[in-house]
């Protein structure tokens, strides 16, 4: 019961199970009301003394029917309706992620994982629920509802309105305490999460505590937690305990009114032509009985639409985003790459930011040449390589790939050309293998351990419980944060693009393995590109050209021993990181 | 006493249960674990046992009332029966009437209040068992030494806290009352029925067998399916948190469309499994429907047999009273499977939450131990041998001294047992030969607590609380004031940086600090262990990834530190600790060489070696 765009289209899709659903939901509540009327039928053959055999199993077989009946379509519509649930929850799910997959980062710098998570597990869960709860609960408002209603007032107008007043009121309020009920359901829940996240952290830094002695404070902050949480839990019980036991009172009362106000129909109409039987009595509490379930149905489904219809919009938000990087129009076409770089007064400003991180950047690498990038934290080098590999555009004309502005070159080629080792060596929850060949589907386990050789990694792999098939981040294997690097850096080599970049890729590795690496890189990888970027001077001291930025400028260009002699700033770095003694 | 008895029963049928299923589970298991089984389940009562006694009046008097309300809800079917009789007579009694309607009011109104205060005292009594249990169990645990702490993962322990409890809260709440509410009016509706008409409800009582079979295969087919999906949802959930932090490098290395197929894969999955679940429960829910109506067609084709057979001497009151117990007693055994369920794992969430509360600290005080307010701060290792586990020692026979206000640096390759050192000095483990004596005396003769108050310790992994930065350097410690804090700061240069900050001392601290760079959280670390006042001070190094900056301004506060008491260093980086008065060079455990960072240079061994080759790095830049 959702529309809008983006959902529209599944009530064409799923035309034939949307068809049987409601066919067999309205068969169902049809049915099930002339339970009922056997069952009156019945009281009242018994109270007039005239049950026969005869009309007895007629009775029975009717009801025999009815059973046939009602297994069969709730049967029915359970699986189609819930079919169609499951099948718009899957399809919008894949939808969603393949368009979050072509987002660029400008979308993720300010939307949150927490919040993206959240689309797609309560907005998805809203708008299902729309689909499966939202129909069924409105055929049986509208269909349920309205036919029992005409049944009852078919028996006596006057107590249908004295049954069905209260229950207006049920549904006019049903919306309302329904909210106040899922606030406090929401508060308990808060003070619960709190309580966790406390003794999640605390556990966490558990060992701080210990060095600290704090042991008694923090039991003091989590009674306070708990003693929260406690009072949340009593307050949200407390009154839907007196809601509950409320509404089967309230439902019980006005049995008790049709009760008394049909025993004086039964007396005063007795031995009319249309009298007010016994029998019609009780089929007159039994329609009363199936009208609750309707008056709830229809509370409900009002707080049930206007949430799907608030997590559509979100979810809207995120399938209509418009993608920032993405190939022009004027896009130029070439069979190959060489990986000529330059950039030429390149300005950049992050999205949303007031600031330049860079400002008139200016330099070249030729194919094949090995360059460190050296400066301070946030002094704009890793955005040099977000560039480069066209996370963020640029302005035209200030950076190029042979020759040719990178904004008209196609995305997939720039990155193709270019493998990269990310600063924070984020790797996937799979195997160290799948991990290498990332980018190499086909990367035979031969193959991978040649470059896990390059990267240092090997050794370590081969001493996991699975070695190359261990599953990383699953219980027992925690990779340390060199090792992360390392497989990462692996990944990156598999790649076999012309141009690599190392991301401060080496910082949480020891100096010996360090070197190492280093010696690979000069022996395996003579004839590619490959840009490093740095805290330690030894890891680019050796390379052909250093660029020392600062500030999103470009300090000076040069060999290490250019800029030693020329350059103060290099200098300082150098001799701080420098040790006393050794005087050979 | 019926109800006492009642409870019992119950639960001796789920632990039957269970303990069948776990040794089922477990075939080739030996005895010894069947004895712990056993003493666990002892243990279990044990403890329901103990928390329930706080509240039992309470327990009571909710069974009481339940009782109540259990017997005054059977009397409405024959209220309804009975009423529908009088009108059916030629002359209607309408006194008879208003007396029905009198009594169906009273009836509502007494079971609404009692059913009110019974949910509101169950609540309130479960509510208070377990808050207390709650914080006996987050006691219990802090109290662990590091080491069986660590043993367990972080979220595991957060269970234990929170969801553990929470379902023995649930079992105490409804499940149990339920349960007994259930199992009594199934029996009540039966008996009277039986009262009322042996035959017919003997009849009635044919469709309950097939019910209970279906229930429990249902049962069955449905908790397995139900995994497959938490399964399906918990591999969807993953690959997505995943794939949202990992988009950047997807798109990069151009595997947009692979990942998306593997999503779309592993959707299809979950989708095939729901279909299923919709399936069986598709199947279930319509039969059991199906069922009830069966019944209610038996109930009109014999009792109505029954009323003409009578010749009418039975009035329609029987069929409209059966009719109505018929529905009460179909909703209760729908439940019960459930309700068994919910039990069995509240129970295993207790047997859980027993383990924890049993569990032996391995460090504690000795009852002589003492306090003290002041360490002068001289440590010395006497033939010390350690091993985390049995016989693979990490520590053989280790000795050195430290004097008073020394700085000692530890220097070796991972795994030589320079962190090990540290965390013996402050009682994380406790050492299986040898000994460790801090100003002359035995460390095990101090009070846990004192001793870690007076050393000052900066840990491998800095960790920062979500928070402030003044409460990450007090610790919620009200003693220490503003100033200390500021005093701190200032000491181990972070003012510096804390003063960019828009708040200053109180700019929020996200979680685990990381809105902070490592630099700046380390010295955030250093000024809490500053703030603190220690006499003696162990820095386990934590230099990786921060920038040449921040690196000169640890160093120069790492300068100051050294003045203010003992102090034992670990560090990589030779730079950092060639002005110590001493430095311990370890290899597998041993101690290979000591001194000074020109005498060990003089010896041309181990050390000489690892300042060559870090020197070896600096030495092309410096040749210039």
């Amino acid at each position: 019961m959702l529309f809008g765009k983006n959902v529209n289209r599944y009530y064409f899709k799923y035309f034939h199970l949307f068809l049987i659903g409601v066919a067999a939901l309205l068969l169902v509540d049809y049915i099930q009301l002339l339970i009922p009327e056997n069952y009156g039928k019945l009281v009242d053959l018994i109270n007039d003394k005239t049950l026969t055999l005869d009309s007895l199993l007629k009775i029975v077989y009717n009801m025999l029917f009815i059973t046939l009946c009602m297994f069969v379509g709730r049967f029915a519509w359970r699986l189609a309706v819930l079919n169609v649930g499951v099948k718009v929850e899957t399809d919008l799910r894949i939808r969603m992620f393949n368009k979050m997959a072509s987002l660029s980062q400008d979308y993720f710098q300010i939307h949150k994982t927490g919040a993206q998570m959240a689309l797609y597990t309560n907005d998805l869960m809203s708008i299902k629920n729309c689909f499966t709860d939202g129909i069924i609960f409105f055929i049986d408002a509208f269909f349920l509802g309205g036919l029992a209603i005409y049944k009852m007032v078919k028996i006596n107008v006057l107590l249908t309105i004295i049954a069905s007043t209260p229950l207006v009121f049920l549904v006019l309020f049903g919306g309302i305490i329904g909210k106040i009920i899922d606030k406090r359901y929401d508060a308990r829940q808060k003070a619960f999460e709190n309580l966790s996240d406390f003794v999640q952290e605390h556990f966490s830094g558990i060992a701080v505590i210990k060095a600290f002695v704090k042991e008694k404070l923090e039991l003091r902050e989590f009674i306070k937690n708990n003693k929260e949480f406690s009072e949340k839990n009593v307050g949200f019980i407390k009154f839907s305990v007196a809601l509950d036991v409320l509404f089967s009172t309230l439902i019980g009362s006005i049995t008790v009114i049709i009760i008394g106000y049909g025993t004086h129909l039964v007396i005063t109409t007795s031995g009319a032509e249309d009298a007010f039987t016994a029998g019609k009595l009780i089929e007159f509490v039994s329609y009363f009985g199936q009208l609750t379930w309707p008056a709830m149905a229809l509370a409900s489904l009002i707080n049930m639409i206007s949430q799907g219809s608030a997590s559509l919009k979100r979810i809207n938000k995120l399938l209509n985003y418009e993608v920032m990087v993405k190939d022009g129009k004027d896009i130029v076409k070439v069979d190959h790459l060489d990986g000529y770089i330059e950039c030429k007064n390149l300005d950049f400003t992050y999205p949303g930011s007031a600031v330049k991180t860079l400002e008139n950047i200016n330099f070249t690498i030729r194919p094949g040449e090995k360059v460190g990038i050296i400066g301070r934290t946030g002094c704009g080098k890793t955005t040099i390589v977000d560039l480069l590999t066209r996370v963020y555009n640029v302005e035209e004309n200030t950076l190029f790939i042979d020759g040719i502005d990178i904004m008209k070159l196609p995305i997939k080629q720039v990155r193709d050309l270019i493998a990269y080792v990310p600063q924070d060596n984020f790797l996937y929850n799979d195997t160290v293998l799948n991990n290498i060949a990332f980018s190499k589907e086909h990367l035979s386990l031969v193959e991978a351990k040649k470059f896990a050789k390059f990267a240092c990694v090997d050794d370590n792999i081969m001493e996991f419980p699975h070695q190359y098939d261990t599953i990383i981040g699953e219980r027992g294997v925690s990779l340390s944060g060199g090792q992360k690097q390392r497989i990462s850096m692996a990944r990156a080599m598999a790649k076999d693009a012309p141009i690599l970049i190392l991301d401060d890729a080496v910082s949480a590795v020891d100096t010996k393995t360090e070197a190492e690496i280093l010696k690979t890189l000069k022996e395996h990888f003579q004839d590619k590109t490959i840009i490093m970027i740095a805290h330690r001077v030894s890891t680019i001291a050796s390379l052909d050209k250093i660029i020392l930025m600062d500030n999103g400028k470009i300090v000076a260009i040069g060999t290490n021993d250019e800029l030693y002699a020329n350059v103060p700033m290099y200098q300082e770095i150098v001799d701080l990181q420098r040790l006393e003694g050794g005087d050979e | 006493m019926i109800t006492i008895l009642l409870i019992m029963a119950i639960l001796l049928l789920t632990s039957q249960k269970r303990k069948q299923n776990v040794i089922g589970n477990f075939k080739s298991k030996t005895t010894n674990d069947q004895k712990k089984l056993k003493r666990m389940e002892k243990g279990v009562y044990r403890l329901l046992y103990k928390y329930t006694k706080l509240d039992i009046d309470k327990f009571i008097l909710a069974l009481f009332m339940m009782l109540i309300v259990v017997g005054i809800s059977l009397i409405t079917p024959i209220l309804l029966g009975y009423a529908v009789t009088v009108l059916s007579e030629a002359s209607i009694n309408v006194k008879k009437i208003v007396i029905i309607i009198v009594i169906y009011v009273v009836i509502l109104l007494i079971s609404f209040i009692i059913q009110y205060f019974q949910a509101v005292i169950l609540a309130k009594a479960g509510d208070h068992i377990v808050y207390k249990m709650r914080e006996d169990v987050f006691t219990k645990l802090e109290s662990l030494s590091i080491n069986q702490l660590n043993e367990t993962p972080v979220g595991k322990l957060v269970t234990r806290v929170t969801t553990d409890t929470s379902a023995l809260n649930d079992m105490y709440t409804s499940t149990i009352v339920n349960l007994i509410k259930n199992i009594l009016t199934i029996i009540g509706v039966i008996i009277v029925m039986l009262v009322i008409n042996f035959k017919l409800t003997l009849w009635i009582l044919v469709t309950t067998p097939v019910v209970a079979v279906l229930s429990y295969i249902f049962r069955k087919l449905a908790r397995k399916i139900y995994r497959k999906v938490r399964t399906g949802i918990t591999n969807v959930n993953t690959s997505l948190s995943e794939n949202i932090s990992g988009i950047k490098l997807t798109q990069v290395f151009n595997q947009e469309k692979k990942q998306c197929d593997h999503f779309r894969e592993i959707n299809n999955e979950l989708k095939h499994n729901y279909s299923r679940q919709i399936l069986v429960y598709g199947i279930f829910r319509p039969s059991i429907y199906a069922i009830y109506v069966l019944t209610i067609v038996l109930l009109f084709y014999i009792g109505g047999k029954q009323i003409i057979d009578s010749n009418f001497v039975l009035t329609s009151g029987l069929i409209v009273t059966f009719y109505a117990f018929i529905e009460k007693l179909f909703t209760p055994i729908q439940n019960l499977a459930e309700q068994f369920n919910v039990l069995q794992s509240a129970l295993a969430a207790g047997e859980r939450i027993y383990e924890v509360l049993n569990t032996k600290c391995e460090i504690e005080d000795q009852e002589e131990a003492i306090e003290v307010d002041h360490l002068d701060g001289e440590i010395e290792f006497k033939n010390v041998w350690f091993a985390y586990e049995e016989d693979d020692w990490i520590l053989k026979d280790v000795s050195f001294k430290v004097h008073a206000k020394e700085n000692v640096a530890l220097v070796g390759a991972t795994g030589a047992g320079k962190t090990t050192i540290l965390s013996l000095i402050v009682r994380n483990y406790d050492i299986q030969k040898g000994q460790i004596l801090i100003d002359g005396k035995d460390i095990k003769s101090y009070k846990i607590t004192s001793l870690r108050k007076h050393i000052g310790q900066m840990l491998q992994d800095v960790f920062l609380f979500s928070g402030t930065i003044e409460s990450n350097i007090t610790l919620r410690d009200e003693t220490i004031t503003h100033e200390e804090v500021v005093e701190a700061c200032e000491f181990v240069n972070a003012d510096k940086v804390i003063a960019k900050l828009p708040e200053k001392y109180n700019d929020i601290v996200r979680e685990r600090g990381k809105n902070f760079s490592s630099g700046e959280r380390q010295l955030i670390s250093f000024a809490r262990v500053i703030s603190h006042k220690p006499n003696i001070m162990i820095l386990d190094e934590a230099t990786a990834n921060i920038d040449t900056e921040t690196e000169a301004l640890i160093q120069d506060s790492l300068k100051k530190i050294m003045n203010i008491g003992t102090m034992l260093i670990v560090a990589h980086r030779l730079s950092t600790i060639q002005h110590c008065d001493k430095i311990i060079v370890l290899r597998k455990g041993r101690i290979i060489e000591m001194g000074n960072h020109f005498e060990l240079l003089e010896k041309k061994g181990y050390y000489y070696n690892l300042y060559r080759l870090q020197y070896k790095d600096n030495e092309k830049v410096s040749v210039n």
